[in-house]
């Protein structure tokens, strides 16, 4: 634990906080867009969505570190620090939530749990995909390849997503509540997977 | 006399490539070289002995540990240090506040003590006048000091470097040496490189690999010796030399089995590191 505390100060001033604020304010300009007029608004779900997949992407970069290599043999584990990470930015995540939220005019605002649920299930998604780059490769900078690759599932979900397993559905389609057990389902594997990815293993699979 | 490493049968692939290939070593105190070509898998085997990444097979132990559980592993990077062959840092921490996160890392909690150690390989790797610049305005020769720096934070007992000196300038090479000497004082260092100097001015031991394998394991001497007879020098290039180049003198070394009659040249250590190569069956550069 001692250690833990001593880690806070220089983990947070290693997470790369410009792209998840640069990410964070391109979200807050879409979500800004719902109060620009009727139609906007009649937009909001979506723009709300396009919000959220901005800041996802932003939280791709969460775990870049330059030093990986540096600090690969060091007594603290890589989930320890992978955990201060994420603890740091639940508290930015969690502001840039509601900021977001009340940008959208309440009358147009989506079901807030249900769309939080959304929101939260891609934030794990990428942070998730994140620990995956870093336990499957060499990569230290695992936000380009995860970030482009958050986008490109979005774009390929949105198009080729079977209807009977909708994610993205409107408010008022009446798959709605059955989609949402389905974010559930995401988020709950996601928070899974990025949890076993976290993990250094001490053993490879033998390939003989 | 104790080994501070013992490894056996350590294979690893990547993909259809054997990276490492049933390496048997033992590490004892002082500097031990490890050579070889590019691809020989002197990069994969410094990493599994610093348990920056696990093998497909074999064990090894670190000081009487083993990494084979997370509990061993956390218990030899307690007595590792580790640089890496590409360092990578975060560049708008000064030299001594990364230095100083390392050594959290290295589970150094006493914030006065790790401050004077952190002040301590600073001073030793000779950044005393620069510990407060930010990494990113620092040169190359720096950098790759401070990240010796961070490999010696915490006093371990053993040191893996990967080509510590690669693109470094003759003077900040020599000023590495002097490090490096230093910090096998005491400890055990593995220092793998391309340059047969650092091995020669440096090691007590020297490993060769190729393909994978473990060729050569001996002194340098005994490496020199592996040369003996076998360096020549013609006129012209020696058809039947497995490698030769035309000196500065205007004569050609060879390398190979000498003719008869030939005028032989005392064996350097990278004459027998060439030859030993060569009969691993790897590309000897002529």
């Amino acid at each position: 634990m001692p250690v833990t505390r001593q880690l806070v100060l220089p983990v947070h001033r290693t997470v790369p906080w410009g792209a998840v604020g640069a990410a964070g304010a391109a979200g807050l300009l879409l979500a800004a867009l719902t109060r620009t007029g009727e139609t906007a608004e009649r937009l909001s779900l979506y723009l709300l969505r396009a919000a959220i997949l901005a800041f996802a992407v932003g939280l791709a970069f969460l775990l870049d570190d330059p030093a990986r290599h540096t600090t690969a043999a060091v007594p603290t584990p890589r989930p320890v620090r992978v955990a201060l990470r994420v603890a740091l930015a639940v508290p930015a995540a969690a502001a840039w939530w509601t900021v977001a939220l009340l940008l959208v005019p309440q009358g147009a605002r989506p079901p807030v749990g249900d769309i939080t649920l959304e929101a939260g299930a891609a934030f794990v998604l990428a942070v998730a995909g994140a620990a995956a780059a870093v336990r499957f490769s060499e990569v230290a900078r695992p936000g380009p390849p995860v970030s482009g690759g958050l986008l490109a599932t979005a774009v390929l979900a949105l198009l080729f997503w079977p209807g009977r397993w909708a994610l993205f559905v409107p408010v008022e389609d009446e798959r709605w509540a059955a989609a949402h057990d389905r974010w559930a389902v995401v988020l709950a594997g996601a928070v899974v997977f990025g949890a076993v990815c976290a993990v250094e293993p001490v053993r490879r699979r033998i390939r003989f | 006399m104790t080994p501070t490493v013992s490894a056996s049968g350590l294979s690893l692939r990547y993909g259809g490539t054997r990276a490492l290939d049933d390496v048997s070593l033992r590490l004892t105190a002082g500097v031990t070289g490890l050579l070889g070509p590019n691809g020989a898998g002197k990069t994969t085997l410094l990493r599994v002995l610093a348990t920056a990444l696990p093998a497909d097979r074999g064990t090894f132990t670190v000081l009487g540990h083993d990494p084979a559980t997370a509990r061993g592993r956390q218990e030899v990077r307690r007595r590792l240090g580790y640089l890496p062959q590409t360092p990578g840092f975060h560049p708008d921490f000064t030299a001594f506040e990364f230095v100083d996160y390392v050594a959290i890392l290295k589970e150094m909690t006493d914030r006065g003590v790790r401050h004077r150690e952190v002040r301590r390989v600073l001073d030793e790797a000779g950044l005393a006048d620069v510990r407060g610049k930010r990494i990113r305005k620092l040169s190359g020769g720096m950098r790759q000091r401070v990240a010796l720096g961070a490999a010696l934070v915490g006093d371990p007992g053993f040191l893996v470097l990967d080509e510590p000196t690669v693109g470094l300038d003759p003077e900040q090479r020599m000023r590495f040496r002097e490090l490096i000497a230093g910090a096998g004082e005491g400890r055990t260092v593995l220092l793998s490189t391309h340059q047969t100097e650092d091995v020669a001015m440096l090691c007590h031991r020297v490993l060769v690999m190729a393909g994978g394998r473990v060729r050569f394991e001996g002194t340098p001497a005994e490496l020199t010796a592996r040369a003996a007879g076998r360096v020549w020098s013609s006129a012209e290039r020696d058809p039947g030399a497995k490698a030769g180049w035309r000196t500065g003198t205007g004569s050609f070394r060879n390398l190979g089995d000498p003719p008869a009659g030939a005028d032989l040249l005392e064996p350097t250590l990278e004459d027998g590191y060439l030859l030993t190569l060569d009969g691993a069956g790897a590309e000897v550069a002529a």
